[in-house]
């Protein structure tokens, strides 16, 4: 084996530097999917650009932006795209091709197109429009009905988010006085790995009796939205059970998971404002019923209460009216009594004029016959009194004679004297006289008085009566 | 008030009470009876009445 002619890798490696530096002498513009990305500390930024055909990569090439060139590329593409540069990205990119001996091909990005990505996005967000349409995704949220009263709701989001608290606050702090039974389901809400992220909580919300399930973004950046345009994420909101509400908040354009969804809002405000309009509506309904029940039950019982005036009034004209008949016939009866009575009185006062006349009548003869008799007695009586009375006048003469024999004047006129005491009574023995006595004595013509001196008595002493 | 009063029952019969007292061949013996039930009856259903007002006025106060 003889002398083999070689060089060493540096050699070969200059060499390939050289050919490729005249085969590629300026900048081209390539379009290639950015397949990794990787930010470094000192400012240069490595990525890895691919081409996949059926799901397999065919082409793959190491790539890189220097540090002085990398933010402004960045910068100018997110500005205008509104689409953060990284990984999953489809772009169109300059580059210009650099062999390094130690490190082997890579391309040198100086600047990236951003009206040729957002022209790749439109055509894959139209692309994946047409495909849901086409399904009929677009329209199965829609038909879905939002219960009156939503109260059960989950709310898919990342607990960080800003948005959280202010929807959270402003639903639960309503002046109304509304309660929400609020359940928080994470997710990652921003990156590459977002809309698997919400496609599980997704599902695992739909299999819960939720009134609502609600993907709620809340802040973050801007630039972070790729994820919601998601074929993948769009079925899943679709084909979810629950009616879904989005509020992704970005006021350029609509993301198809708004479009898919039940209902979409731009901010955590207007989530909360639209189930607390939902309440709102419920009591204005649950107002304007209490009013016409009242209104209509109002106008019944007044109905009624005439009704029963009308026939409590019907009862007391009826029983007026019989009373009235009542009194009629009383009366009626009583004038018949009354006349009845008049003709029985008056009838009886004849009888009675008639018996008075006949008693009258009697009367008188018998009062002659009365009379007659009466006027015997009286003669009778008249004869026996003249008869009684001359036999008392003799009498009474007889009594005089008798009288006159006896009157002490006529013994007086004989001579005798009658001596009377104290009390003027005529002494007849001196038993009742003592010494002393003052005594009467009386004559037929006058009387004097004298005072006892002596007494003699004949029966017991002898002493003698002086007079004085 | 009896929890089960029924009002229709009610007008019903101060409706034929109505009939009763107004037919003169109604004797008036009967005619007191019928008058004391109409009274109660009346109350019955005023009262009745009364509470449905109180409840409808109640609606607003919830």
């Amino acid at each position: 084996m003889g002398e083999r002619d070689y060089m060493d890798l540096l050699e070969l490696q200059l060499l390939i530097k050289e050919g490729v530096a005249n085969a590629f002498p300026g900048k081209f513009w390539v379009k290639a999917e950015i397949s990794s990305w990787s930010p470094r500390a000192n400012g240069h930024c490595y990525l890895s650009l691919s081409q996949s055909r059926g799901g397999k990569p065919i082409a793959e090439s190491r790539a890189m932006i220097w540090n002085w060139q990398y933010p402004r590329v960045k910068q100018t593409f997110e500005q205008a795209t509104g689409q953060p540069l990284q990984a999953g990205i489809t772009v169109l990119v300059r580059v210009q091709v650099n062999f390094s001996e130690l490190y082997g091909i890579s391309l040198f990005i100086d600047d990236i197109d951003p009206a040729f990505t957002l022209g790749e996005k439109a055509l894959e967000r139209k692309r994946a429009i047409e495909r849901l349409t086409a399904a009929g995704y677009m329209e199965m949220q829609k038909e879905l009905a939002l219960p009156d009263v939503p109260y059960r709701l989950a709310v898919i989001t990342s607990k960080t988010a800003a948005g959280y608290q202010d929807f959270r606050n402003h639903l639960l702090h309503n002046p109304e006085g509304y309660a929400f039974h609020l359940d928080l389901l994470e997710a990652l809400m921003q990156g590459e790995q977002a809309p698997a992220s919400i496609r599980e909580a997704l599902l695992e919300a739909g299999q819960q009796p939720y009134d609502a399930i609600l993907i709620l973004r809340g802040g973050g950046s801007e630039l972070d939205l790729a994820c919601f345009d998601d074929y993948d994420l769009a079925v899943a909101i679709a084909t979810c059970p629950v009616p879904v509400v989005t509020a992704i908040g970005h006021d350029k354009d609509v993301h198809i998971a708004d479009m898919v969804a039940h209902t979409s809002v731009k901010t955590p405000t207007a989530l909360a404002d639209l189930f607390l309009q939902a309440y709102q509506a419920q009591d204005a309904i649950l107002d304007r019923s209490r009013g016409r029940i009242g209104m209509a039950s109002t106008r019944l019982v007044n109905r009624e209460e005439l009704r029963l005036k009308t026939l409590d009034a019907r009862v007391q004209q009826a029983v007026q009216r019989r009373i009235g008949d009542m009194d009629r016939q009383i009366n009626a009866v009583q004038a018949r009594i009354r006349l009845a009575l008049t003709k029985k009185l008056s009838a009886q006062e004849n009888s009675l004029l008639r018996a008075s006349g006949r008693i009258s009548r009697g009367l008188s003869g018998k009062y002659n016959q009365v009379a007659r008799q009466r006027d015997t007695v009286v003669h009778r009586l008249q004869f026996a009194a003249a008869a009684r009375i001359g036999q008392e006048v003799s009498n009474l003469a007889l009594r005089e004679a008798r009288i006159k024999a006896t009157d002490p004047r006529n013994i007086l006129a004989l001579g005798y004297v009658l001596v009377t005491g104290k009390d003027h009574q005529v002494l007849k023995t001196v038993d009742k006289v003592a010494v002393g006595d003052r005594i009467g004595v009386r004559f037929t013509d006058g009387s004097l008085t004298a005072k006892v001196d002596e007494i003699y008595s004949e029966k017991i002493d002898n002493k003698k009566v002086n007079i004085a | 008030m009896n929890e089960k009063f029924d009002y229709a029952k009610a007008i019903a019969e101060l409706e034929a009470i109505a009939a009763k007292v107004e037919n003169p061949e109604t004797k008036l013996d009967d005619i007191d009876t019928l008058v004391g039930r109409s009274k109660e009856l009346l109350k019955q259903c005023r009262e009745y009445l009364r509470t449905v007002k109180e409840k409808i006025d109640s609606l607003d106060k919830e």
